[in-house]
């Protein structure tokens, strides 16, 4: 335990009753041990009452008729987690559709495309496609504006374009299974799915629309039987991405950040692991850094938001710039010594990275790479650092991380650069056929006329 | 109200020793039942022993004169008059972590009780909503008219000057940089990816069945004038598409 020194200064708000109890540095540490336990551990999240498995009201509705459950199939190759409470969940490793997240796609591109390139190493068929929106919850949760039904038929509607995806290809539906890349997607349609369930005037409401948008299974209602973050693949096919490593990272010190939307908003259905830093975090990220072999130190505001703030990070960046440097980076830097932060949530990075600059004019100078654990993870497996990690859209300094890590960035800057030019040309390398982009309407070219 | 000593409480629910109220009890009542009415509400809010573990842990409540633990409060014990005047500012400090939801012994979620408030207020109008909205309307227009919260071409220099000079470390037109991105969907510069016309068709319908662009038209008629007219125009073009169809089947 360490001690700040506050000089004389004591901190006010006791109330005139309050004495000092004059606890030896032992004392004081013995009778507030159990203040740090119940925040060490995942115990707090644990001493709950009317915790209720929402899949058993799924399963109830889909024998009475009432919906239609999209199943993770054999065929999805599920690999099964233990969640919160110890319950387990299915997580499909293959026949993907990958459910974008705007902010990644918009802001830090490498984050999806490090996703697909480790895919493609490992020969997992996926399906990028134009026929999604983003789940809206950004907006609601910074704006309100939106509500519950908004929110349910947006799931709704892109849950079953997964489900029926695979016709364009000719293939039956329920083919894929939705891997969701946002964070706050994925708290968000879990949350919803749970209110959906509950709710009979919710559901019939919602109906109606996904009616007159034809988004009904045999007349019902579609429900995912799990919703599914990216970092529960990469976390569950860790030990395979291991296979693909070509850089050591053991002497990387990595510090995680979980994201609020990941394991506090319907956290029971977070993935813990007891062989993952005793069970006592959530276990998705440092689970493939562990595995990858890098050191991953923990800090103690490891549980503090990272400052996005939904509304702030656009309208009151005073706030999230403050929280992210005071509360994340600096300690990160100061007590863990970090050489990189890893997180899993499009809003987190793109928060702990941009907002690190600006401490300069507050006297606050930091400088931490920030990167998500599916491109670190694609990194040291040796994709690109520029075409598929695409590490020029991140503001903190990853090229610190790369040098550490002994890729000479310089080069690979400099190859990029270069196939800028092929790109002007129009002749850039992907990661699929784009033909396969289009699954409807216009630009969708049927296979039987494909050459 | 503007003499010195007024204070916020005074500007927006009346002066204390006056006995007649800014705010009509009425409306007062009316507020508070459209928070309540939300199926969210009973699942959110199931007591609370004011034990503050929920404000200890709370990110805003580090930097803004906001507590969660005051808001469920307000909520529990039904006063009226101190949820309005949390809905005037204070629920728009909310950072939306749910952290205070993890943490709470009584499994409420001030963080889901602060967007039942943040929704009523747009209902109803407020000024305060106005105000605090109005920096996002560039966000909404993005989002509402084509289903991507955010685009490349809003990330710039002009509006994120605080983020410094590595927006992009490459300098290079935005329009290659993103043709250099090998996932072809998000070859795009005024959306995250590219979407599908018939995707966005389907979203419009979402936003009209929801009450959605109600909301906007309360909030800023503007803003729903320019998204209708979007809409408008995508709608047309996918009426041409089809009838683009049916013609070429006809041949």
């Amino acid at each position: 335990m360490t001690t700040r020194d506050t000089g004389n200064e004591r901190f006010t708000g006791h109330g005139p009753e309050w004495r000092d109890a004059n606890l030896s540095s032992e004392d004081a540490r013995i009778a507030t041990s159990w203040v740090e336990q119940k925040i060490d551990r995942r115990s707090m999240l644990t001493n709950k009452e009317r915790v209720e498995d929402v899949r058993d009201i799924m399963w109830q509705l889909e024998k009475d008729g009432e919906i239609v459950v999209h199943r993770v199939s054999d065929e999805h190759e599920p690999a099964m987690v233990k969640t919160l409470y110890g319950w387990d969940k299915k997580v499909p490793t293959r026949r993907l559709w990958h459910h974008k997240s705007c902010g990644q796609c918009g802001n830090i591109p490498g984050y999806p495309a490090s996703l697909l390139w480790l895919m493609n190493r490992l020969d997992i068929e996926y399906l990028d496609e134009t026929d999604q929106t983003s789940c809206t919850a950004w907006n609601y949760h910074g704006s309100g504006i939106g509500n519950l039904e908004s929110l349910a038929a947006v799931f709704l509607r892109n849950f079953h374009q997964a489900y029926v995806a695979a016709r364009a290809q000719g293939l039956p539906d329920a083919y894929y299974y939705p891997l969701v890349h946002c964070g706050t997607s994925f708290g968000n349609y879990k949350e919803v799915r749970g209110y959906l369930l509950h709710s009979a005037t919710l559901r019939e409401r919602v109906k109606k629309i996904l009616g007159k948008l034809g988004r009904l299974v045999d007349g019902k209602l579609l429900i995912p039987e799990e919703v599914v973050h990216y970092s529960e693949w990469v976390h569950v096919m860790r030990d395979r991405i291991a296979t693909l490593q070509e850089i050591d990272c053991s002497q990387i010190r990595a510090t995680i950040h979980p994201a609020c939307h990941v394991y506090k908003m319907v956290p029971e259905d977070a993935i813990y692991d007891d062989q993952i830093l005793g069970g006592n975090r959530v276990a998705v990220s440092t689970g493939i850094l562990q595995a990858l072999g890098a050191q991953v130190i923990d800090y103690s505001t490891w549980y503090d938001c990272c400052g996005f703030g939904f509304r702030h990070i656009i309208s009151e960046r005073e706030f999230t710039r403050s929280f992210a440097i005071d509360r994340k980076i600096r300690v990160a830097i100061e007590e863990a010594h970090a050489d990189v932060m890893i997180g899993h949530d499009t809003g987190c990075i793109t928060t702990l990275d941009k907002n690190q600059w600006i401490g300069k004019a507050a006297g606050k100078e930091v400088d931490l790479p920030v990167l998500a654990d599916c491109q670190f993870a694609a990194l040291v497996c040796g994709a690109h650092p520029y075409k598929i990690v695409q590490s020029h859209w991140h503001a903190s300094s990853t090229e610190t991380l790369m040098e550490k890590l002994g890729i000479d960035w310089q080069a690979s800057k400099a190859e990029f650069v270069a196939y800028l030019e092929q790109v002007k040309a129009g002749k850039q390398e992907n990661l699929y056929d784009p033909r396969r982009m289009i699954t409807s309407g216009p630009g969708y070219i049927p296979i039987a006329k494909r050459a | 109200m503007t003499h010195a000593t007024s204070s916020r409480v005074q500007t927006h629910i009346g002066d204390p020793v006056s006995e007649k109220p800014a705010v009509a009890r009425a409306d007062l009542e009316e507020i508070f039942q459209d928070i309540q009415s939300d199926l969210r509400f009973d699942h959110e809010l199931n007591g609370c022993l004011n034990c503050g573990i929920c404000t200890a842990t709370c990110p805003a409540a580090h930097y803004y004169d906001f507590s969660p633990r005051e808001i469920v409060q307000l909520l529990w014990t039904e006063n009226l008059e101190g949820i309005y005047d949390a809905m005037q500012e204070k629920i728009w400090a909310c950072a939306q972590c749910y952290t205070c939801a993890a943490r709470c012994p009584f499994g409420n979620s001030p963080g889901g009780l602060v967007m039942l408030m943040r929704e009523t207020a747009i209902k109803h109008g407020m000024q305060s909503a106005k105000n605090v909205l109005r920096p996002f309307s560039r966000v909404m227009l993005k989002l509402i008219s084509t289903g991507n919260q955010l685009a490349p071409d809003m990330i710039n220099r002009d509006h994120f000057a605080d983020w410094g000079p590595n927006i992009s470390k490459i300098d290079a037109p935005l329009k290659v940089l993103r043709k250099a991105i090998p996932m072809p969907t998000l070859n795009t510069t005024a959306t995250a990816w590219e979407v599908n016309l018939k995707t966005s068709i389907e979203l419009y319908t979402i936003w009209e069945e929801t009450g959605v662009l109600k909301q906007l038209e309360t909030i800023d008629e503007n803003l729903f004038d320019v998204i209708s007219d979007i809409m408008d125009e995508k709608r047309e073009d996918w009426k041409d598409w089809l009838a683009d169809q049916e013609d070429e089947q006809d041949d």
